[in-house]
């Protein structure tokens, strides 16, 4: 791969949203920015040697004997290993916020679609090192849920591929109810925009990092609701409540700019206090920040492990 | 209200615009889709207000205007104001209006309140209406082609001012008759403003104002009059010590119902103030002032007589123009005889205008010099001199010298000088049987037979001729007498700048008897004085008069003219020399070549029919005029039916619904901007 004119790094243009929108196909899609990414990147990434049943073979002096299969001794008499296949080595949870707020497009990728193309690349990539993927899809209570799996890659992208935002958003309640699912602690994919007040928001998500979990958090912004760059006196009609304001935005965009800068500070603040990654994506930007961002996370998690 | 044009008021519908656009403009704004209004909500928010109480002011604002604009274009008018201001005047005039500007207006504050009242009429002219300004004095003149802008007729009234003329209301009513038939409109009216003098209108004009038209006098007479006037001066001449001296006599005339005492008359010549004399006057008298004699030197010399002081001072003036005599000279050349010329020179010594300085020499002796300044040369009853014969008698004429041939027994003409003649001489015609020949045919425009044209000037029948020369005329010549046989007379031929008349019966009385009778002697001056180009320079002229200004100065060079005024016109040699007399006082001219040279002057005086303010019965006139004893009220003919062009016309009204729409576009445009610049970023 070459680069390209912008700096961008190699494999880039294999993560631009609005090419990445022309393909339709998510698991395509997935592999495609992830290949080109991990190609541009010259770099293995970490591949666990997870232990999941292959196959059987006899037992040879100095295989450890927790490996016996001692079911399989007792119907046959003899010692047998059981060989697993790389397994993974943790659960990555997508917990990806379907909202009708996510549906909102300036640029031709909304939050959603955004959303969609970072977690299936993501996934893939768990995926491709055996980690466990699931899915949870949410709105103001939990839409669907794939428990994490090694088999369950392509659930996770028909679920993000069929997710349809119907309904508005509200982080606690599913959160809370999810909380109550994780048994087994692994990494957590959170994507949302967080249209909440940051202390309801860290409200909600302590439960899932009581548990051990890891939690990565992308809050997804499309560049107008980060610099609401709206020329006309318009009314503004709210996605989730149809609530209707007039807005002149000449006069509202300082102090909208004011104010949505302070609730994104807000909200890293208390995420690096409870030591929760949060990572800002643009819709606008391509996908290789949030995946490099992701990358050096589960390095980090590998190390403390 | 009624329209004209009814099926503009379609456009109305344009005032939906104005809504429509606030509309689309409230749905245009779209609906912007946001993820949240989360943070929207903390901002405050003012812009309800300001849209919903803006539109609605210039919203309201647009649509009157748009309503004013589309009314003023559908032509709205009121028919029942329409009818009555119909009904009231009796529908457009085309007035004329006469205005008198005669030197007799200038008379106290007449010629003021007549402008006023002439600005009146002009200030009731309406919309529809038209208004011809005519001035007039002697003649009439229109000042201004008829219209309806009394801008313009007020200007030109403005304009107007006074002249020196005399007044006569014939041309000027003949003027407004014919400016009235020309016009379509239903009523026609003239209105007259003038000091109605009585010598204005002499009651044999051919006025008749046909039915429908009207005359309104309006009269800036006063009741009371005090003028006095100078109408005419006269000069008696005396010879002192061979100086010529003049007695000047004024006549002072008082035209007032009061009688004037002790006014200062005075003589003025060349500006210098020569003698005053008290004079008393009694009312509607006249009296005359002599003068002390005074010695003429020069030629030309101006004089004024002036009498008091009054409210008309341009008759208190008299201007004139004295010149000491000149006596004309004549060369008579006869036979030789001793009687031949007895009659003739006997006739020529009288009188004294002019005087004819005459010498009487014989055929034979006369030489070429004896031809230099001379006036004319009259041949009585004589061959052609030799000495005359060959070429110097026509080098005479031509150069402007004048010729006399008496034709008698010894008159014969050679063959080489025989384009001098106006005719070939033939045969000697013997009306010795029965009582002779008379003098039957006179043509009376010819100068020498204009002084007996009138009735008893001049009895030719009386005087009997018994012989004369038959003559054939040549083409150029004209035939000014003939005998009652319908022999030649008299005859004309023009030669050169010269004039040469040959009578063909003689001026003794072997031919006739014609000196015995009483018309010889005017007979014989007016042929002398035709012959040598005698022009008896008048002392003064009247205003309106035409001078020929080649009289005055012979030699055919450019010359200039200062009016009494003090304006300076020069007129070219080549121009025509007429001159029309326009101002009081005394006009100077002189040959632009020699501008040192002393100046000719014409005195010009006004009509002193002016100083005669007596004014006219207004009624006569008017009934004289049209016809009918009073005024006819107006015509109610066509009160009867307007158009609705007429009364939209009349009315006018869309012009101020247009000015009205466009004011208020422009304050909704004043408006709209502030508002928009206070409240753009609010």
């Amino acid at each position: 791969m070459v680069s390209n004119s912008s700096g961008q790094m190699a494999g880039a243009r294999f993560v631009d949203p609005k090419i990445l929108a022309r393909i339709g196909n998510l698991e395509l899609l997935a592999r495609n920015v992830v290949d080109g990414f991990i190609n541009g990147l010259h770099r293995a990434p970490f591949f666990g040697a997870s232990v999941d049943f292959a196959e059987h073979r006899g037992y040879v002096a100095g295989d450890d004997i927790r490996r016996v299969d001692w079911k399989l001794y007792a119907r046959t008499d003899r010692y047998y290993i059981k060989q697993y296949e790389a397994d993974t080595n943790t659960n990555f949870t997508i917990l990806f916020d379907i909202s009708k707020s996510m549906t909102f497009a300036s640029n031709g990728v909304s939050k959603l679609d955004y959303g969609s193309y970072l977690a299936a690349c993501l996934a893939y990539l768990a995926h491709r090192q055996r980690d466990r993927v699931g899915i949870i899809t949410f709105d103001e209570d939990i839409v669907a849920h794939v428990p994490p799996s090694a088999k369950h890659f392509n659930m996770v992208l028909h679920t993000l591929d069929q997710a349809k935002p119907e309904r508005p958003g509200h982080l606690s309640a599913p959160l809370n109810k999810m909380a109550e699912h994780f048994k087994r602690r692994g990494i957590l994919l959170l994507i949302s925009d967080f249209y909440d007040d940051p202390d309801a928001v860290l409200d909600a998500i302590k439960p899932l990092r009581f548990l051990g979990n890891d939690l990565i958090v992308f809050h997804v912004l499309d560049p107008q609701e980060i610099n609401f760059d709206f020329n006309e006196a318009s009314t503004f009609q709210d996605l989730e409540s149809g609530e209707q304001i007039p807005v002149v935005p000449q006069s509202f965009r300082a102090e909208y700019r004011r104010l949505i800068q302070e609730h994104i500070a807000r909200l890293r603040a208390k995420f690096s206090e409870q030591r929760i990654d949060y990572m800002l994506c643009n819709t606008s930007e391509p996908l290789d920040k949030a995946l490099s961002s992701y990358l050096s996370s589960r390095q980090k998690l590998a190390r403390v492990k | 209200m009624a329209f004209l044009s009814p099926f503009l008021l379609l456009g109305l519908g344009a005032i939906a615009v104005p809504v429509l656009v606030h509309l689309i403009q409230r749905e245009r704004k779209r609906v912007i889709e946001f993820p949240s209004l989360m943070f929207v909500q903390k901002i405050p928010y003012q812009s309800v207000r300001r849209r919903r109480v803006r539109h609605w002011a210039l919203l309201l604002m647009r649509a009157a205007a748009l309503a004013l604009i589309v009314a003023a274009f559908a032509r709205p008018f009121f028919p029942a104001s329409a009818a009555a201001a119909m009904a009231a005047t009796g529908g457009s005039r085309e007035v004329v209006i006469l205005l008198d500007q005669s030197a007799s207006m200038g008379y106290g504050d007449r010629w003021q309140r007549a402008k006023a009242e002439a600005s009146r009429v002009i200030d009731s002219i309406g919309g529809t209406d038209k208004a011809t300004l005519v001035l007039f004095s002697r003649n009439a003149e229109e000042n201004l082609r008829a219209t309806s802008d009394r801008g313009r007729l007020q200007a030109a009234l403005g304009a107007a001012s006074l002249t020196a003329s005399g007044t006569r209301f014939g041309p000027s009513l003949k003027l407004a008759e014919s400016i009235l038939t020309r016009s379509n409109l239903p009523r026609k009216e003239a209105i007259l403003i003038s000091d109605f003098q009585k010598t204005g209108w002499s009651g044999s004009e051919d006025v008749h104002f046909p039915e429908g038209m009207t005359l309104t006098p309006v009269s800036v007479a006063t009741e009371t009059v005090a003028n006095l006037a100078v109408p005419s001066v006269q000069f008696a001449r005396s010879s002192f010590s061979s100086q010529e001296r003049i007695t000047i006599t004024a006549g002072v005339a008082n035209k007032g119902s009061d009688a004037v005492t002790n006014v200062p008359v005075t003589l003025e010549i060349d500006g210098r103030v020569i003698e005053t004399l008290p004079v008393t006057v009694g009312a509607n008298a006249s009296a005359s002032v002599a003068f002390s004699p005074f010695t003429l030197s020069e030629p030309s010399v101006h004089g004024v007589v002036k009498a008091g002081s009054d409210a008309m001072p341009a008759d208190n003036s008299f201007d004139f123009v004295v010149t000491p005599s000149q006596s004309v000279s004549i060369l008579v050349v006869d036979s030789g005889s001793t009687d031949s010329s007895f009659y003739l020179t006997k006739a020529l010594a009288i009188g004294n205008t002019p005087t004819f300085n005459v010498e009487v020499v014989p055929a034979g002796r006369v030489t070429p010099q004896m031809l230099e300044k001379r006036a004319a040369v009259i041949l009585n009853d004589t061959a052609l001199p030799a000495a005359l014969a060959g070429g110097a008698l026509k080098r005479y004429i031509e150069g402007g010298g004048g010729l006399l041939v008496a034709v008698g027994e010894r008159t014969t003409w050679p063959q080489n000088d025989a384009d001098l003649l106006p005719g070939q001489l033939g045969a000697v015609v013997d009306r010795m049987d029965g009582r002779g020949a008379t003098i039957g045919f006179r043509d009376y425009s010819h100068p020498v037979f204009e002084v007996f044209k009138a009735p008893r000037s001049g009895d030719f029948s009386a005087a009997r001729v018994m012989r004369y020369r038959a003559v054939q005329p040549v083409p150029e010549a004209r035939v000014l007498a003939r005998y009652d046989d319908g022999g030649i007379a008299v005859a004309e031929r023009r030669v050169g700048a010269g004039r040469v008349i040959v009578l063909t019966t003689s001026l003794d009385d072997s031919w006739n008897d014609l000196e015995l009778k009483p018309v010889y002697l005017p007979l014989v001056h007016q042929l002398v004085r035709y012959v040598s180009q005698y022009e008896q320079s008048s002392a003064w002229a009247t205003v309106g008069q035409v001078v020929d200004l080649a009289t005055l100065l012979k030699s055919k060079t450019d010359r200039v003219v200062i009016t009494p005024s003090g304006e300076r016109r020069t007129i070219g040699a080549n121009e025509p020399s007429i001159l029309e007399l326009t101002e009081h006082g005394a006009y100077q001219v002189r040959a632009a070549a020699t501008p040192s040279a002393r100046a000719d002057q014409i005195a010009v005086n006004i009509d002193p029919a002016e100083s005669d303010l007596t004014p006219i019965d207004t009624g006569e006139l008017v009934a004289a005029a049209t016809g009918r004893a009073s005024q006819a009220p107006s015509t109610t003919t066509a009160a009867a039916e307007i158009t609705p062009e007429d009364a939209e016309k009349r009315q006018n009204l869309w012009w101020y619904l247009l000015l009205a729409g466009l004011a208020l576009l422009v304050a909704e445009l004043v408006v709209a901007n502030r508002l928009s610049e206070k409240e753009r970023f609010t």
